[in-house]
């Protein structure tokens, strides 16, 4: 009793709070909310790994700007918001398709690292374009869901927003196995992710096909961006917290696996909220998230769901 | 194409010379010439050349050298160096103002300290490899700030309003830096720009400026005399093939971890200089903003290269400031106004990535070997 004790001391954790059944359950309903957003910016990230091998990290500013041109189109221009946002994926798909065009094409698929250090120029000039475009001010975007809840249990609330958020990355990730396992554009993609020289020699045309992987991904990014950003105030730098909790989701599902992806999501969603409230540790909030990515990489470096490469020497 | 000389000839050893004696006047010359900040105005818009500016970009080299060990010599992606500069700096700053040490003293504890630190940090780095640790160490850039902020610490490192060392850089009186500018009034030319005698504030900058030079020239000679020995070739050889270096006997483990720790010391070096380069230190300074720009700055200097250092450094200071400093476009009445500076360094990245990925260290190397070639020494003899 006394260790407890202690240690609870060390932490600042009341038993007030550790007791309180309701607050665990409001947070795991939040936990769960916030998880669906990393998951959504994860599973864009496991497109691209997916199929190219590498972690795009403009990933984070392309939804970024796709959440931006959702603002435009409903609150500017009076679209109602989950049209806008339809709109705004169409248009950042568009915009990944011609960077991956212009910008990734020309290097050579299989050699990683010089397409990394592009992905971060392309961070450094989508970030601050939005700047340039867009202003520093904060602004607010409405949700796509209602709000209020449905099922209240004291502060606990399962709102429809939660409701909202989950059902949507449950039906990308339905609608993305469907795409990949029976259609033909899918089996191209798993053709070239598999593996990329084949893919080539039986005729697929492997540009094409990452760069639909590429808008694909930036579509999937945007709508997780417009998930979390009702949560939050619109500005510039939003994506990159974002970004950081959605790549430690997509490290602990294992980069290349939707599912994974998922879980992962919802997992550092919970973890961060829980450990958040419990111990106390508000400014520690992305601290878990590089925890998590760190016991991963060390105890499984592919992940809980992530196919094992075999490295022959 | 003239005529190559040899290496080692007498006419090379003595264009070697003209050109270290050129390079000290152009350090020395230069905080006299622009103590008394020049600000021409070009196509309307006002640009200053403090020398403020060039003494930050000075630390900047440095932080880029140390990313470079990790990086650009033994290849290991680290998108978190901010994190060593960082600490580097806040170490300064709390042992400046608690303790009232002097600047330079802190070193004692900095480079130990982070050398340490970073080798502790390699060491669950050697099961994680390139983008895996690339990942990693992004997320821990992150992370800076908000462990600066902590309540814990937060009496210590003045949480989000940053922290004032208490400590102000004076010449001293036995430094002749007035009486310099009488000899330079001497140098034909250029000297005319000098001013007559410096005022108290100009006194402490260009004091400033040949301290950080000295500490900077100190680090580059001594990371140089590493990497040419036997480690540089361990670490490049990692880098290479890491494969191959493991057969011929060379320990990947300790080196690598040797190169995270020699990489974060020299890292938190630069944080002492940026410390004491502005008096100031901020957490949102050292987050995951100054990680990136320290990449870009290895990147478009050129990845395993020293002069590397010294360009990427220049680049990632000058660039944004100059760039804000733009109001209106050139020649025309169109206002710019926001972070113009970092898009433009995002385009550098990707614009060397495709043109020049030996960055621009090795574009100088090709032009200076095309105007003035230096044929190797053959073998034996």
């Amino acid at each position: 009793m006394v260790v407890l004790a202690s240690v609870l001391g060390v932490f600042d954790i009341s038993l007030d709070k550790l007791s309180n059944g309701e607050l665990w359950l409001a947070q795991f309903f939040r936990g769960l909310s916030d998880g669906a957003t990393y998951a959504s910016v994860a599973l864009a990230l496991v497109m691209i790994y997916k199929s190219t091998g590498f972690i795009n990290f403009a990933q984070g500013s392309l939804a970024l700007l796709g959440v931006y041109l959702a603002y435009i189109f409903s609150v500017e221009q009076g679209l109602p918001v989950a049209l806008a946002v339809a709109c705004a994926m169409v248009a950042s798909a568009v915009v990944a398709a011609f960077i991956e065009r212009v910008f990734i094409r020309p290097f050579p698929p299989d050699h990683v690292l010089p397409l990394v250090i592009v992905t971060l120029g392309l961070l450094l000039i989508i970030d601050s374009a939005v700047g340039i475009v867009w202003g520093f001010r904060t602004r607010s975007l409405p949700s796509m869901f209602p709000s209020g809840a449905p099922i209240e249990w004291g502060i606990a609330q399962l709102t429809w927003r939660t409701i909202g958020n989950l059902g949507t990355v449950f039906a990308v990730v339905g609608l993305l196995y469907l795409l990949l396992s029976r259609t033909k554009v899918g089996l191209a993609f798993r053709a070239v992710s598999s593996n990329l020289e084949s893919a080539r020699l039986v005729g697929i045309r492997v540009g094409p096909t990452l760069g639909f992987g590429w808008a694909l991904a930036a579509a999937i990014g945007t709508l997780g961006g417009a998930l979390v950003v009702p949560d939050l105030l619109l500005e510039p730098s939003i994506m990159l917290r974002v970004l950081i909790f959605s790549l430690a989701a997509a490290a602990l599902g294992g980069l290349d696996s939707l599912v994974g992806a998922v879980i992962g999501g919802l997992v550092v969603g919970l973890a961060r909220n829980l450990l958040v409230t419990f111990l106390d540790l508000s400014e520690l909030a992305l601290a878990t998230a590089v925890a998590v990515i760190l016991v991963v990489l060390l105890v499984r470096p592919t992940g809980l769901f992530g196919s094992t490469t075999v490295e022959r020497v | 194409m003239r005529a190559a000389v040899g290496a080692g000839s007498r006419q090379h050893r003595q264009r070697q010379i003209i050109g270290w004696v050129l390079f000290t006047l152009v350090v020395v010359l230069i905080p006299f010439l622009i103590a008394d900040t020049y600000s021409p105005t070009i196509f309307g818009n006002r640009y200053t050349f403090g020398l403020g500016n060039l003494s930050q970009a000075i630390g900047m080299m440095v932080a880029v050298l140390g990313l470079n060990i990790a990086t650009g010599y033994s290849g290991q992606l680290s998108l978190g160096h901010s994190f060593f500069v960082g600490s580097g700096a806040y170490l300064t700053a709390v042992l400046v103002n608690e303790f009232h040490w002097s600047y330079l003293s802190t070193l004692g504890v900095v480079v130990p300290g982070l050398f340490l630190f970073g080798v502790l940090f390699g060491i669950p780095a050697l099961r994680i490899q390139g983008l895996y640790l690339g990942l990693l160490t992004f997320a821990v850039a992150a992370v800076f700030p908000s462990i600066i902020r902590l309540d814990e610490v937060k009496d210590r490192t003045g949480g989000s309003n940053g922290l004032l060392i208490e400590s102000d850089l004076e010449a001293p009186t036995w430094a002749p830096l007035s009486t310099a500018t009488e000899w330079l009034h001497a140098i034909p030319g250029v000297g005319a720009r000098v001013p007559d005698g410096l005022t108290g504030r100009q006194e402490e900058a260009v004091y400033k400026y040949f301290l950080l030079v000295i500490v900077a020239l100190v680090c580059f000679w001594l990371v140089r005399n590493i990497l040419v020995g036997r480690v540089g070739r361990a670490l490049v050889a990692i880098r290479d093939n890491p494969l191959g270096a493991a057969a011929n006997g060379v320990n990947l483990a300790a080196y690598k971890t040797l190169s995270f720790g020699i990489s974060a010391a020299v890292g938190g070096v630069a944080g002492t200089m940026l410390a004491m380069h502005s008096g100031f230190v901020g957490p949102d300074e050292f987050g995951f903003s100054m990680a990136i720009l320290l990449i870009v700055g290895l990147i478009v200097g050129g990845a395993g290269t020293l002069h590397g250092a010294v360009v990427g450094g220049l680049a990632i200071q000058f660039v944004p400031v100059w760039s804000s400093q733009t109001q209106t476009l050139p020649g025309t009445d169109v206002a710019l106004e926001g972070p113009y500076g970092t898009a433009i360094l995002g385009g550098l990245l990707i614009a060397i990535i495709f043109a020049l990925p030996g960055g621009a260290a090795h574009g100088f190397r090709r032009i200076k070997a095309r105007l003035m070639p230096v044929a190797p020494q053959p073998p034996g003899g």
